[in-house]
């Protein structure tokens, strides 16, 4: 509640907005990527496995687009920012409460929402679908590399098998969710660290729980925008 | 710093939605420059074609399903992206079909005419081909699965089938199957023996039908012949001068009947007086016979013969020494 009503004090968040999105989005993009090109990889090689025979062989497109754009580029994604960026806030705001600078900002003025949750929070949901989104451009172009190298696959097969499925919701459906990832990501890792008590102890065990909790948090949305959305 | 964060963030998210608008472009093939042009087509029931299935003309992609939407009456209307560079046939039609066993549907582009034989296909297209504004007709084709249920219901029909058929044959039908079938055989081997001792007989019977149709065939030929001789007689007129002249003779014999008919009866009226003369002449023969009178002497006697002979002799040595020498026998003078 007082997160959301925290919303409105733009001028306290405003200027830290920026900085969050770049720590917390931009500079996890190399790590989306590295994960996305073996995503690729490993599905393209999986499904050549599994269709061989019966199935034909483009299908391998089909199956790397959809999986890639709908389930694994946000799903991976968000679980290995859940790391990143969950264990990251919780471990900052956790030092600084149980350092009490948490307590010398209110002592400011500063509301502690304004000012440590709702740039972090913004941050997350706004860019957790750009990371996304190049997390899905590598991972569907290195299942693609995959299948022209290490397959008896050519391009246009490839791409046929690509495009025959293909909607622009299978896009817009895995940005949505990662959208939501990054908001429950940051809430928690928020959520757990403001709530750290004691000393360092307390710090990991919050930002421990804080990674549990995004990448559960993550599992159950994903089951929930599968029934809301499909 | 902040220009520093404000600018990377702002390069990711550009290069974000780039990738994302030029990869959604991409990936449904929208072009941005309108090449392709849009149609319309109207089908009762699509099957499983779908946004995106791709669109064929003689098994070329020239397009793609844009938009699948329900119509007044009962109709589903569905729109195409084509190729502007695409010939299309004259009068258009849809055909809209499953593509794999995959679930793949594809529109096949076909022309309308001629009308395809399928009746139902046919039927279909007829239906949808009337006056819609523009709109091409379409049908469809029914998929794997509505084929495979069908298979499966004749696959049912034949259990069925077979289950009565195993009820009928039960073990006593059987033994008397069995049975007939012994019977059928020996019936067999009698007609076996029947048809050996009637061989010889068919083969005399035949060689005589044999023989007898080649004498009607000669016959044949003859009449044949004669037929195409009295058709050339016919066609010469011979057969008419042939009838006139029987003609002629007929009336000369029966002027001669009437010749004779009159002689006849002359002599039959003169019967008597001829046989007085017979009578006559038959004693006058036996008289020369007998050598009485002068005639029966010069019959009988030789000498008058051989002094005609001598005389005759005599007078041609006479007419040839006449000859040879005129002028001893003959003396002409005029003065």
């Amino acid at each position: 509640m007082e997160a959301g009503r925290a919303l409105g004090d733009v001028r306290t968040w405003g200027p830290l907005l920026f900085f969050q999105m770049r720590r917390l989005g931009v500079d996890s993009v190399p790590i989306a990527v590295f994960i996305a090109v073996f995503t690729g990889i490993v599905l393209a090689l999986l499904s050549s496995y599994i269709f061989t025979g019966a199935v034909p062989l483009y299908f391998v497109g089909a199956l790397v687009g959809k999986t890639v754009m709908m389930e694994l580029g946000p799903v991976l994604t968000g679980m290995a920012l859940a790391g990143r960026v969950g264990a990251n806030i919780a471990a900052e705001l956790g030092t600084m409460k149980v350092t009490e600078q948490v307590d010398a900002l209110e002592t400011l003025a500063y509301d502690k929402y304004s000012y440590l949750v709702v740039p972090r929070v913004l941050a997350a949901t706004l860019m957790f679908p750009v990371v996304t989104a190049f997390a899905m451009a590598v991972g569907v172009t290195a299942g693609w590399i995959t299948a022209i190298n290490l397959l008896d696959l050519s391009t246009p097969e490839f791409l046929k098998g690509l495009r025959m499925f293909y909607q622009f919701k299978d896009i817009w459906f895995g940005l949505v969710k990662s959208a939501s990832f990054g908001a429950a990501v940051a809430l928690m890792g928020c959520l757990r660290g403001l709530g750290s008590e004691g000393g360092a102890q307390g710090v990991g065990a919050a930002t421990t729980r804080a990674v549990v909790l995004g990448c559960e948090a993550i599992l159950v949305l994903d089951a929930f925008w599968a029934l809301v959305l499909l | 710093m902040r220009r520093s964060n404000e600018f990377a963030v702002g390069l990711a998210v550009i290069l974000a939605l780039a990738l994302v608008i030029g990869g959604a472009l991409w990936l449904s093939e929208t072009e941005i420059n309108q090449k392709s042009a849009k149609y319309t087509a109207r089908f009762r029931d699509i099957g499983g074609l779908s946004v995106g299935a791709p669109v064929t003309l003689r098994g070329v992609k020239v397009g793609r399903v844009e938009q699948i939407r329900l119509a007044p009456n009962e109709w589903v209307e569905t729109d195409f992206s084509i190729d502007r560079d695409t010939h299309l046939p004259e009068k258009p039609a849809v055909i809209a079909s499953s593509a794999s066993l995959f679930g793949e549907w594809a529109a096949n582009i076909v022309p309308l005419e001629p009308l395809p034989d399928d009746p139902i296909l046919r039927g279909m297209l007829t239906e949808a081909a009337r006056p819609a504004g523009g709109v091409w007709p379409g049908a469809t084709l029914p998929d794997i699965g509505q084929l495979t249920a069908q298979a499966s219901r004749i696959a049912g029909d034949i259990a069925d089938v077979t289950q009565r058929i195993r009820g009928a044959f039960d073990t006593t039908a059987l033994r008397e199957l069995r049975q007939s079938v012994k019977d059928l055989a020996a019936i067999s081997d009698r007609l076996v023996v029947f048809a050996n001792q009637q061989t010889n007989r068919l083969d005399r019977v035949g060689q005589r039908v044999e023989s007898s149709s080649n004498s009607i065939a000669n016959v044949a030929q003859t009449f044949e012949r004669a037929s195409q001789q009295l058709d050339a007689a016919t066609r010469d007129g011979q057969l008419k001068d042939i009838m006139d002249n029987g003609k002629a003779s007929s009336a000369d014999v029966r002027a001669a009947a009437a010749d004779l008919r009159s002689v006849m009866a002359a002599a039959r009226s003169n019967q008597a007086s001829l046989v007085r003369v017979i009578q006559s002449a038959d004693s006058l023969m036996q008289k020369i016979q007998s050598g009485q009178g002068t005639i029966g002497l010069l019959a009988t006697d030789s000498t008058l013969y051989r002094e005609t002979t001598l005389t005759m002799r005599q007078f041609r040595e006479l007419l040839t020494d006449i000859q040879a020498h005129p002028r001893k026998y003959l003396k002409v003078s005029v003065f």
